[in-house]
């Protein structure tokens, strides 16, 4: 029926992928250590050409009209300019110029863009990726999907093989019909579907490469791209780990999957990089720096995900590699206050003070510190810093509550 | 004779709607109590109808099409302001929109696509109403609303009513219509070709509370063209409070 859901899912369906009838589509050779050439950029403002393209454009225009004034959109005008600037420090400024970046508050790892040059980035990208580089190779990859027009090309794939398919099966009703018992509809089925995502695969294959590419040609360090996938990859090791899950596959390809896998991606991304581009800068200083007004809710988005082992491991990457800070130790609190089994809460306690020592004025950390302490059964200190939570926040939205639980004897 | 007979049901396939049994399902509501007679000239605040033209091709896929859509657009909303004219009723058009205003608008367009999608899954169709809209002998009561936040929208200070329309349309390509008659004559397996579905929702902009709502899978007239368009939207805005009925 009338199905109202209309903005993002249109567009992820678009963003799928196509078909292999056209086995002669733009495949890269996996195994190659040269990175394909850039194409010249374009001059002006590119038009779309043709009624498939002139349409995904349209929609595309629209559903970036609801992206801007959407719920979802993180409004943070001068961190997205700073995505736009690594996107040009990554591609080249004749060849950003055009594009308009996005920020989605959404704490999963992801990047697009759309036909229309609509550069969407998940606030969950940034606290996997730990510098200027590493970003940057994500954004050119999806800048690669973009310039190289794959959504188009995936959309009419897409198209044919549904259509193959549905003429396929009508015939093969037909046949049965006329006693012609063995039709070959499903392994044909399995052909289509399996040409279809591996022509995903391909397309990502490419966009790595020409991602690659960028980065070789810019002033950052093409060596980072391989380093983003060896973050991923330990991120879901660890929380595979913690939840007693087995190790995450990083080489099986499955045969719906519509990207390589996280492994081949990072070895590729490793060998294609220019060896003599290593001690290049990685921008980490600047990095940090725009990220910083925001980290603390970035934080606060994963730790909602529920995923110990993962989390766990993303604030450990990030105060190994640039030092711990306050906002790093009172996500860690909060994460292990949040598991709260009797020893996560010592070592809550243990991370709040750390927060505490290095930011005094930080209310949250006394919150969180008094509540652990609550719960631990250290009743007297407990009331202690709850009540310094509330003079540091009197406005505070559980004021009340917390006020309450001062009050209460402790003994439950 | 075979021929003939496949003829018959070809016909009498092609003839009828396949979506789905027309009597299983509701198409428009109004809410208790709500009287016709309080909407005569009223003040009723339009915004932009979503509105998206394709075509379907052989295998189910959807291709937008812009020039089709920027037509039936105009269409649309050309027909609307006539017929909203023979409703006795002013129409305002929602003012250019900026920043917060426009965020609220966005998430309030958000919300009535949801509660639309609700009333159509559990409204609409009997069997599916749900027990908290049961209870209290309120089953046959059609009690929907968007809070009365909506008393913030801009421009609803000017207006006592707010219409929202959607409308998607595929048509069926040539490739959809030929799989269609090979599918039914040669297998004699039933297709549809092209899908046109659209709903409109009239919400009270003092209480929040929707007042009148009419979804259609499959309606008739051609979007494309002013004359279709004017056909579309008399079958969307049926059983509008206070149409007449010969509008």
């Amino acid at each position: 029926m009338a199905k109202a859901c209309k903005r993002p899912t249109w567009f992820a369906s678009v963003a799928l992928p196509v078909l292999a009838l056209a086995a002669s589509s733009p495949v890269v050779a996996a195994r190659t250590t040269i990175t394909p050439p850039l194409a010249p950029p374009y001059a002006g403002a590119y038009q779309p050409v043709g009624k498939d393209e002139i349409g995904l454009w349209q929609r595309d225009d629209e559903a970036e009209k609801h992206l801007a004034a959407s719920a979802q959109l993180l409004v943070a005008p001068a961190l997205t300019a700073y995505v736009h600037h690594v996107l040009c420090e990554t591609v080249g400024e004749d060849r950003c110029k055009g594009v308009r970046a996005y920020i989605v508050r959404d704490p999963m790892y992801n990047a697009s863009m759309s036909p229309n040059g609509t550069l969407r980035v998940w606030s969950g990208l940034f606290l996997r990726a730990h510098n200027e580089a590493e970003l940057g190779a994500v954004l050119g990859h999806e800048f690669g999907h973009f310039e190289k027009r794959h959504t188009l090309a995936a959309f009419k794939g897409e198209r044919s093989g549904q259509s193959l398919l549905a003429w396929a099966s009508v015939l093969s009703i037909m046949a049965s019909n006329y006693g012609y018992r063995d039709s070959h509809f499903d392994q044909m089925r399995v052909d289509v579907y399996g040409n279809l995502r591996h022509f995903d695969r391909d397309q990502e294959r490419e966009a790595d490469a020409i991602g690659v590419s960028y980065l070789n040609s810019s002033s950052l360090r093409p060596q980072a791209a391989a380093q983003f996938w060896q973050t991923v990859m330990a991120e879901q090791d660890r929380s595979a780990a913690v939840r007693g899950l087995k190790r995450p596959d990083f080489r099986g390809v499955a045969f719906f999957a519509d990207h390589p896998p996280d492994e081949e991606r990072a070895e590729t991304d490793a060998r294609l990089a220019l060896p003599s581009a290593a001690n290049r800068e990685d921008g980490t200083a600047a990095y940090r720096q725009a990220l910083a007004p925001w980290l603390p809710q970035l934080l606060n988005d994963q730790l909602k995900l529920n995923d110990f082992g993962g989390t766990d491991y993303l604030i450990q990457a990030m105060g190994d590699a640039d030092g711990w800070s306050a906002p790093l130790y009172f996500a860690r609190g909060e994460l292990y206050r949040l598991r709260g089994n009797p020893r996560d809460l010592t070592s809550a306690i243990d991370f709040y003070g750390q927060a505490i020592a290095l930011d005094p004025k930080l209310a949250d950390a006394y919150r969180g510190l008094g509540l652990a302490q609550m719960r631990s059964g250290l009743v007297a200190p407990a009331r202690e810093t709850l009540s310094r939570y509330l003079v540091l926040q009197p406005q505070a939205r559980d004021a009340a509550m917390i006020a309450t639980l001062i009050q209460s004897d402790g003994d439950r | 004779m075979n021929r003939t007979f496949a003829w018959a049901v070809a016909a009498l396939f092609f003839g009828t709607s396949m979506a789905m049994p027309a009597t299983a399902q509701e198409r428009s509501a109004v809410k208790q109590g709500f009287e016709i007679s309080r909407l005569t000239s009223k003040r009723i605040l339009v915004f932009a109808p979503e509105v998206h033209v394709g075509s379907q091709s052989a295998g189910g896929t959807v291709t937008p099409n812009a020039d089709w859509t920027e037509r039936a657009r105009n269409n649309i909303q050309s027909a609307l302001a006539q017929q909203q004219q023979q409703l006795g009723n002013a129409v305002i058009a929602a003012p250019e929109l900026y920043n917060d205003d426009a965020r609220r608008v966005e998430e309030y367009d958000a919300l009535f696509a949801a509660i639309a999608d609700s009333v159509i899954e559990y409204q609409f169709v009997k069997g599916n109403r749900l027990p908290t809209k049961k209870y209290d002998n309120k089953e046959g009561v059609f009690d929907w609303s968007l809070g009365q936040g909506v008393r913030d929208l801009p421009g609803a200070k000017d207006a006592d009513y707010a219409l929202f329309i959607f409308d998607d349309d595929a048509y069926g390509s040539t490739g959809r219509k030929l799989l269609q008659a090979v599918a039914i004559l040669g297998a004699g397996v039933p297709m549809t070709s092209g899908s046109h579905r659209g709903y409109a929702g009239l919400v009270d902009l003092h209480s929040g509370d929707v007042v009148w709502m009419n979804a259609d899978s499959q309606m008739g007239g051609d979007v494309r063209d002013p004359d279709g368009a004017v056909k579309r939207v008399r079958e969307m805005l049926a059983g509008f409070p206070g149409a007449r009925t010969n509008g």
